[in-house]
């Protein structure tokens, strides 16, 4: 009897153990047919990712390509044009796809894990903290190796002289109008500030509805860089100098703060700001409640298609009365990136080159309604959809601007200066220059 | 830990085996946990007393510092209150709500079938993920909103509100949308626990002339007393730590009218990369809670 | 309750009975009906019940992609597991707590409540390497350990607190007749604690199904993925899909519903069938 007891006990825990071992096995054989995913890696943690698996030996290596992007595109396009790299080198693509909130904790995580893959999609907002973690490859160095000529690119990101992102398609913003609304409320369409506050204001007296729209969540403050620092830019303004913050009694940014709180105070502004993240904003102006709204050209087809009667435009972003220089376009790009403990580094840079190559790079901006990162690329834009080409005419008349592009911490400096901006909007800050000083003080912290 | 599987094949004395046994029946309980959430809080732990965690390969032992900061941090402050009255409140109108609707899901008034029925219903918070209810919510909240639209059309609203926008009412609102979807979980574990009252007490207590409501706080809510104390503590270590309900809505914002220590924490780590601080952060949590975890325990024992 | 038939007391069991499924149920049917509406009518004001455009494309979306069927599949499948392993474990560390005293029980019984206080946010990282380090990355293992992880906590404090509502003379009656402790656990206490069990069971689906952030960093394939990180997949970096998130989201919650459904007649069933104390 006693010793049936103490058998029972036994054996129960190693019912347990044998439970838990024989699911975890289970598991494992489930979850990865294809054997690409990191947990087949080597036991130490600094670990393998897109190691080449077990679909027998010789060439096969396979390249995980992590980003978001396929969810913003037809479906099956992104695999059609991967799948092109493949037919060119052997060399098979993976597509992992993470929710775009949730990208940079995973791929912070997976860096420290070693579970990233080895090609992944960047936001230029994360490139300098991810290089400083080592999470991200140096680019220019595999660039060389490869003898890439690197001067058809329109841009790369760089830390310390070096390249760790390049740009892939640009999303330019301009300025979207409803013209439904300025009709109904007889204004014309304003070039400068001044008119742009007499506008907005008519519009709301005779419609009722709003004039302006900006996504100031502090979840996601992307809205300080695309619908607040758009005014400063495309006025010529900066908010940089030489690479370090230049807030405090910058003349272009107080005009700009006090011109933002004017329309603020007329009540111009769609409510909810505060709490609205960009795909709000669309919606606020998809259902005709916005006269005016800069924002991604991307979204273009998607306000088409879901208010295919509402007569919008695109305009200049109004300027400061009196200037006269050309405009700078906030640009948001998708950007390419290899992680640093990759296996195939340098079959990585042989992808990138074939997403950024002339013909590649071509059809990707057209399928995302976007530009193109390769200067040379010639997009096949369907010549019916007029809108976007206005739209790429107002781009290519002024320059591609993004500060935030590439500064540490670019996300909280958004932050922070979202959370400034709220305090002298509200009135608790009493004045643009205090605001300025302030938020200065905060980002300097960043630069150190 | 005392396992002592070999001696238990030999019929030795009563006493060995007697002693290893409750051990055993902790044995996969602690393995688990000791495996897997053990080790990586030590790790969080450690990594709350270096520097340059994560980003640097080799971070810098700094003793207290990190812990220093953040009490200096005045955001920090402002999201402990914020937590304080979240959490508060959350805890009071659970019990609350759920105590309410348990007492009326047991009660012989009502037919079984509508009791069947609204039992399904009034749990239907709770089947759905955070960032669902989130999303939901925020839905509803909008300014142009359904919530806003039913109060004008009830006339009981000024000009739309902006319940997650403004800074007078997003706390206010968060704490709502978190009663909404935390109550259910008080409701069914309160209604188990009045089920395995006996009816005897009541009769019992009835025969003695008590009435409805005495009945009801002298008979019903001391036997649920133990359920009522288990269910606050475990809110209060599950709200606090609540995350992705308010990051969804407001992100801590307004500035930061709804900061509360778990967006503090996550900004520290993935928006700031300062991974040592945000241990440090999760460390002042821990022991919060563990000290109310002591305060429970030192109760349960009292019980027995 | 003995006989009294109090009308105002059954009128306040209405009244609240009717406010709560309001409050309860409002935002659910408002999400039921905007999963039927074409993605540009979930914002229009004044809002839209019935769109007229009503359409079933959001759940036909789901149904025929394979991948966000795999999902559920997933779900569900990790979500039982976790359920039954829990449960037994659970009632296991349970019983020690209630039916014995021994040295370190009361630190193990604050270790095992306050571990769940470090925000899963921090643990992320070293959990992830911890993960990995075991190969378990991308598995459904790692998921079920992680939920019981999760889980646990409640499950054991509430088994013991239903435990220790039944009397000891229960298990001593047991091991007179010269049973072990281990019978009496299963055969006597465990039937009788059968209401406690019910509600740890479906709290622990409950989290196991809806949980998002190690399901999110645990799994990279969309093979091994449930069913809340495929809503957020949802959420493109320039435009939602409203109605597929709110359809999935219908769709998420069915099981539960069902499973809420079926244990009720178990809920009175073991009520009746066992009186705590004679």
């Amino acid at each position: 009897m006693l010793k049936l007891k103490a058998v029972h006990n036994k054996s129960l825990a190693m019912l347990m153990m044998a439970l838990l071992l024989v699911l975890t096995a289970c598991g494992s054989n489930n979850a990865s047919p294809s054997g690409t995913s990191g947990s087949s890696g080597s036991p130490t943690s600094s670990g393998s990712s897109g190691s080449s698996g077990n679909s027998g030996g010789g060439s096969d290596i396979t390249l995980e390509f992590q980003q978001w992007w396929g969810v913003e595109l037809p479906d099956g396009a992104l695999q059609e044009i991967v799948d092109g790299f493949t037919a060119q080198t052997g060399i098979k693509i993976k597509l992992l796809s993470n929710p775009y909130a949730d990208t940079r904790t995973q791929i912070a995580a997976g860096a420290a894990a070693g579970t990233m893959a080895d090609v992944v999609g960047l936001d230029g907002s994360w490139v300098y903290d991810f290089a400083k973690q080592g999470a991200i490859a140096n680019l220019t160095a595999l660039m060389q190796a490869d003898g890439y000529d690197d001067s058809q690119l329109s841009d790369q990101i760089r830390v310390d002289g070096n390249t760790y992102m390049i740009p892939v398609v640009n999303f330019a913003y301009p300025m979207y109008v409803n013209l439904d609304l300025v009709n109904e409320a007889g204004v014309s369409i304003p070039a400068n500030w001044t008119e742009f506050v007499n506008a907005t204001k008519t519009i709301k007296e005779k419609t009722g509805k709003a004039g302006w729209a900006i996504p100031l969540s502090t979840e996601s403050p992307s809205g300080i860089q695309n619908n607040f620092m758009s005014w400063l830019w495309a006025s010529g303004g900066s908010m940089l100098k030489d690479g370090k913050p230049n807030l405090a009694g910058n003349a272009d940014l107080i005009a700009t703060l006090e011109f933002v709180k004017q329309l603020f105070d007329n009540g111009v502004v769609a409510q909810g700001a505060y709490a609205m993240k960009e795909p709000d904003m669309v919606e606020e102006f998809t259902n005709g409640r916005v006269a005016f709204m800069t924002d991604s050209l991307a979204h273009l087809t998607t306000i088409k298609s879901e208010a295919p009667d509402l007569n919008i435009d695109f305009i200049p972003i109004p300027v400061k009365d009196g200037y006269t220089g050309k405009s700078g376009m906030d640009v948001a790009n998708w950007g390419i990136g290899i992680a640093e403990n990759s296996k195939y580094k340098a079959e990585a840079m042989k992808f990138i080159e074939y997403m950024m190559s002339p013909e590649v790079n071509a059809k990707l901006a057209v399928l995302a309604n976007a530009f193109p990162g390769n200067i040379h690329a010639q997009p096949d834009y369907p010549a019916d959809n007029t809108l976007f080409l206005k739209a790429y005419d107002i781009y290519q008349a002024g320059y591609a601007i993004n500060e935030f592009t590439g500064l540490p911490t670019s996300e909280e400096l958004m932050r922070q200066f979202d959370e400034q901006l709220q305090l002298y909007l509200d009135g608790d800050t009493k004045t643009a220059a205090e605001m300025l000083e302030k938020t200065q003080e905060i980002w300097v912290k960043a630069f150190k | 830990m005392n396992t002592n599987s070999i001696n238990m094949r030999k019929p030795d004395s009563p006493t060995l085996r007697k002693k290893t046994e409750p051990y055993l029946y902790l044995l996969p309980t602690l393995l688990l946990m000791c495996v897997l959430l053990i080790i990586p809080i030590i790790m969080v732990i450690r990594y709350s007393f270096y520097d340059n965690v994560i980003i640097n390969k080799n971070p810098v032992f700094v003793g207290l510092e990190n812990f220093k900061l953040i009490f200096e941090n005045s955001t920090f402050v402002v999201a402990v209150k914020n937590t304080a009255v979240f959490v508060g409140g959350s805890i009071v109108f659970h019990m609350i709500l759920g105590l309410a609707f348990a007492v009326v899901l047991n009660t012989k008034y009502l037919h079984r079938r509508t009791k069947a029925v609204s039992r399904v219903l009034l749990a239907l918070p709770w089947m759905f993920t955070a960032s669902v209810i989130a999303i939901l919510w925020k839905m509803m909240m909008n300014p142009n909103g359904v919530i806003n639209y039913l109060l004008s059309v009830a006339n009981l609203g000024g000009s739309h509100i902006e319940w997650l926008a403004s800074r007078d009412f997003a706390l206010f609102s968060i704490t709502l949308i978190n009663i909404w979807a935390g109550y259910p979980f008080y409701m069914v574990s309160l209604l188990a626990g009045l089920q395995g009252i006996p009816n005897d007490l009541h009769e019992a207590a009835a025969i003695d002339g008590a009435n409805v409501s005495q009945r009801f706080f002298r008979v019903t809510l001391p036997q649920l007393k133990p359920i009522i104390i288990s269910l606050v503590m475990l809110d209060f270590v599950w709200t606090i730590q609540q995350f992705a309900l308010i990051w969804m809505t407001t992100g801590g914002g307004p500035i930061n009218a709804t900061e509360m220590m778990s967006t503090f924490i996550y900004k520290l780590g993935f928006s700031k990369y300062e991974y040592a601080q945000a241990s440090a952060s999760a460390v002042i949590l821990l022991v919060v809670c563990t000290i109310v975890a002591i305060f429970y325990v030192r109760h349960q024992r009292g019980q027995e | 309750m003995v006989g009294e038939n109090k009308w105002y007391l059954k009128a306040f069991a209405i009244v609240v009975l009717i406010f709560g499924i309001l409050y309860a149920g409002f935002p659910v049917l408002w999400m039921f009906l905007n999963s039927f509406k074409p993605n540009a009518r979930i914002f229009a004001w004044p809002p839209v019940w019935i769109s007229e455009k009503f359409s079933l494309d959001a759940y036909m979306e789901i149904f025929k992609d394979p991948e966000k069927v795999r999902y559920f599949i997933n779900s569900y499948l990790i979500a039982f597991v976790v359920v039954v392993l829990t449960i037994i474990v659970s009632i296991l560390a349970a019983y020690s707590f209630s039916r014995f005293d021994y040295p370190g029980k009361k630190i193990v019984n604050t270790l095992i409540v306050s571990v769940q206080a470090v925000p899963p946010i921090v643990l992320l990282i070293p959990y992830l390497s911890l993960i990995v380090t075991f190969r378990l990355h991308n598995t459904y293992g790692a998921l079920i350990l992680t939920y019981m992880l999760l889980t646990l906590s409640y499950a054991i404090i509430m088994m013991t607190g239903y435990f220790n509502t039944l009397p000891k003379e229960l298990d001593e009656a047991v091991m007179i007749d010269g049973g072990s402790r281990f019978r009496a656990l299963w055969q006597i206490l465990v039937p009788l604690a059968t209401p406690g069990l019910l509600a740890v069971g479906m709290y622990t689906f409950m989290l196991s199904w809806n949980e998002y952030l190690f399901a999110l960093a645990l799994t990279k394939t969309n093979d091994v993925r449930t069913v809340p990180v495929g809503i957020s997949l949802l959420m493109g970096q320039h435009a939602y899909e409203w109605n597929q998130m709110m359809a999935m989201s219908v769709l998420g919650s069915l099981p539960i519903l069902v499973l809420f459904l079926f244990f009720q007649r178990y809920f009175i069933a073991g009520m009746t069938s066992g009186a705590v104390k004679h």
